[in-house]
């Protein structure tokens, strides 16, 4: 149950300081009414600070029982790792792959599989990789992402949950 | 990581040149606990707890799009009907209750709020009755709030008093938002068996069964059914259109769960359902009514139709089914005839008349969408059109719903553009007869045996 404390709560208040409790959440004409009167809002243990918001009994619960669809193993060496599925295509030239493998070297990240085409001069390559524990997914989608151009080629970074959740039952 | 090229570019070119997207994320917000007698303070912990939980819905919608490269369309929030909630204010006007909506999902930065809601399919309450009457300036007043009403089930029958006067809330709604070609009807949609965790606008809304808070998951897809259907050609059977559906539907599905999860796990709350509907949008290949015409009808309304949506919704569910264990919402095939291009050109060729609408709602997943009537309807046939709909609903046991926009000043063929998601809509013409008696009436219809199934 949300507790609240409201503009009539502050405004029906006695004296100059409100103590609150815990979890208790002021709205924000509360707050306004408060200061308009000089009335201070404070809980047992010092200021008053929004509380976070309850998510409410099932929360936890449904928080642990998520991961029961397609997903990596959940011990050994390869739980730690984060697959990353990079497509790229555009205008063969050389050093294409080069670029783009470059980059994934800079990000320690391991190529697991690799294929390339080239047709009527335009390329396409799907690269499967692995990510060490620590490097950062967002970090690496926005370098891979930002390279080639309109004009050049376009790079696609997608986790490899993707596809797991779509093309495995 | 085994995955094959093929596998891959599918998904790519899923999301790249066949629309695929989250339709929506809806975060549902139980409102209960803001009951208060002084309406104004029932206000307050409205706005204040709605915003504690949505002000990051946007960011967490943003970062999973981000992260695994789905679009996600829509953020929204649902919240508990407004009646329960503004009854013990014992007050006659709720449009304050709107206004609160209104000014949390600014706040939140979400483009629509469900939750302007009522259950009166057997009556109704004095807060209820307060509700009907601020319905009209509330969707006026406000710009994201949406509006639902349950006017019939089939445990309890319908409601016919109910219909009629929403019938009159209709008409009023359509009056005061006269200079927006009625757009404020285009908020308002009334259900029999209504669901209680729909996370798509304008009928979402949670129900008393719901957690305090939930995420709530619609998918889209039709440009990726149409893209399957199109590459499978004219010449395999309807088993191998089903079938095609099906493993399509698992698919969409699959995304839905995904960032359902995902969307959970971020906001720490419970997941609800995956609403795995296919939803249209005005977007070119975007479109219900193509999947129609490629399964094999001339035009969507032609003879067939109804048949052909029968299998389209039957398979999507069943791949949906088999993809996800948190099936609910409305789950099918939507057809808002506004909102797919495809639909708009079968009204405007003349293929799609409202009967054949009507027809199909008995098969597809919600009911009358976005469907377009003269300004000068009259409640009676309003009323007329309503019941049909939910007569349909209550004996097949189904949700079905009514979204239908008298268009002020226009008649029948006349278009009128209401922009966005909302599409252009060309004005149907109900017919000359109307049910003035049955209007008159009122009472209730009664709920349905449910044995001897014929």
């Amino acid at each position: 149950m949300t507790r609240f404390l409201t503009s009539e709560d502050v405004r029906r208040a006695s004296g100059r300081v409100i103590e609150i409790e815990e979890g208790t959440i002021v709205t924000a004409q509360a707050q306004d009414t408060a200061r308009d009167a000089g009335i201070v809002i404070k809980t047992r243990s010092g200021s008053y600070s929004e509380p976070a918001p309850s998510r409410g009994p099932d929360a936890g619960q449904a928080q642990r029982s998520l991961p029961h669809l397609p997903e990596p193993p959940a011990e050994g060496e390869l739980a730690s790792y984060t697959g990353v599925v990079i497509t790229a295509a555009g205008r063969n030239r050389p050093g294409v792959l080069a670029e783009i493998t470059a980059a994934l070297a800079n990000s320690k990240a391991s190529v697991l599989d690799i294929s390339q085409k080239v047709v009527e001069g335009y390329f396409h390559i799907v690269l499967m990789v692995e990510l060490p524990p620590g490097s950062g997914f967002a970090q690496i989608k926005s370098t891979l992402e930002c390279m080639g151009g309109p004009d050049d080629y376009v790079v696609r970074v997608m986790h490899e949950r993707v596809f797991r959740f779509m093309h495995r039952v | 990581m085994p995955f094959t090229d093929r596998e891959i570019l599918e998904t790519v070119r899923m999301i790249e040149l066949e629309t695929l997207d989250i339709r929506t994320i809806t975060l549902g917000i139980n409102l209960l606990d803001c009951a208060d007698p002084d309406p104004e303070s029932a206000c307050e912990k409205i706005y204040t707890k709605i915003v504690q939980h949505g002000r990051n819905l946007q960011e967490v919608g943003r970062g999973i799009s981000a992260d695994y490269g789905i679009p996600i369309v829509n953020k929204r929030i649902a919240t508990t009907p407004i009646s329960y909630v503004a009854a013990a204010s014992a007050t006659d006007d709720l449009v304050p209750f709107a206004r609160a909506l209104d000014a949390a999902a600014k706040a939140c930065g979400v483009d629509f709020i469900g939750g302007f809601t009522a259950y009166v399919h057997k009556g109704f309450t004095h807060a209820d009755d307060a509700l009907f009457r601020s319905i009209p300036r509330a969707l006026k007043e406000t710009q994201h709030v949406c509006s639902s009403v349950s006017l019939a089930t089939t445990k309890a029958g319908i409601n016919m008093s109910a219909i009629a006067r929403f019938s009159d809330v209709i008409l009023e709604t359509a009056r005061l938002t006269a200079d927006q070609g009625g757009l404020g009807c285009a908020k308002l949609v009334c259900f029999c068996n209504a669901v209680e965790d729909n996370p798509f606008v304008a009928g979402a809304h949670i129900g008393t069964g719901e957690p305090e808070t939930v995420v709530n998951v619609g998918v889209s897809g039709p440009g990726v059914v149409r893209a399957a259907i199109a590459k499978l050609g004219p010449e395999p059977d309807l088993l191998a259109v089903a079938e095609t559906v099906k493993r399509t539907a698992f698919k969409i599905t699959r995304m839905g769960e995904l960032v359902g999860r995902e969307a959970a796990r971020r906001l720490g709350t419970t997941f609800g359902i995956v609403d795995i509907s296919l939803a249209p949008t005005p977007a070119a290949g975007d479109s219900v009514s193509d999947i129609l015409e490629l399964i094999g009808v001339d035009r969507t309304g032609a003879p067939g139709t109804t048949a052909a949506l029968a299998l389209l919704t039957d398979a999507v569910k069943k791949g949906g089914a088999m993809a996800s264990s948190s099936v609910g919402g409305l789950s099918g095939a939507f057809i808002p005839v506004s909102e797919d291009a495809g639909m708009i050109e079968a009204v405007r060729v003349g293929a799609l008349s409202l009967a054949k609408l009507e027809a199909m709602t008995s098969v597809c997943s919600v009911g009358l969408d976005m469907v377009a009537v003269p300004g000068d309807t009259s409640a009676a046939t309003l009323t007329g059109i309503i019941a049909d709909e939910m007569a349909i609903g209550m004996v097949n046991a189904k949700t079905t719903a009514v979204r239908i926009i008298p268009v002020p000043g226009k008649g029948p063929g006349e278009t009128v553009e209401w922009g966005g998601l909302l599409g252009t809509a060309i004005v149907q013409d109900p017919g000359k007869f109307s049910c003035g008696i049955l209007h008159r009436r009122g009472g209730r219809i009664p709920a349905p045996i449910q044995s001897y199934k014929n």
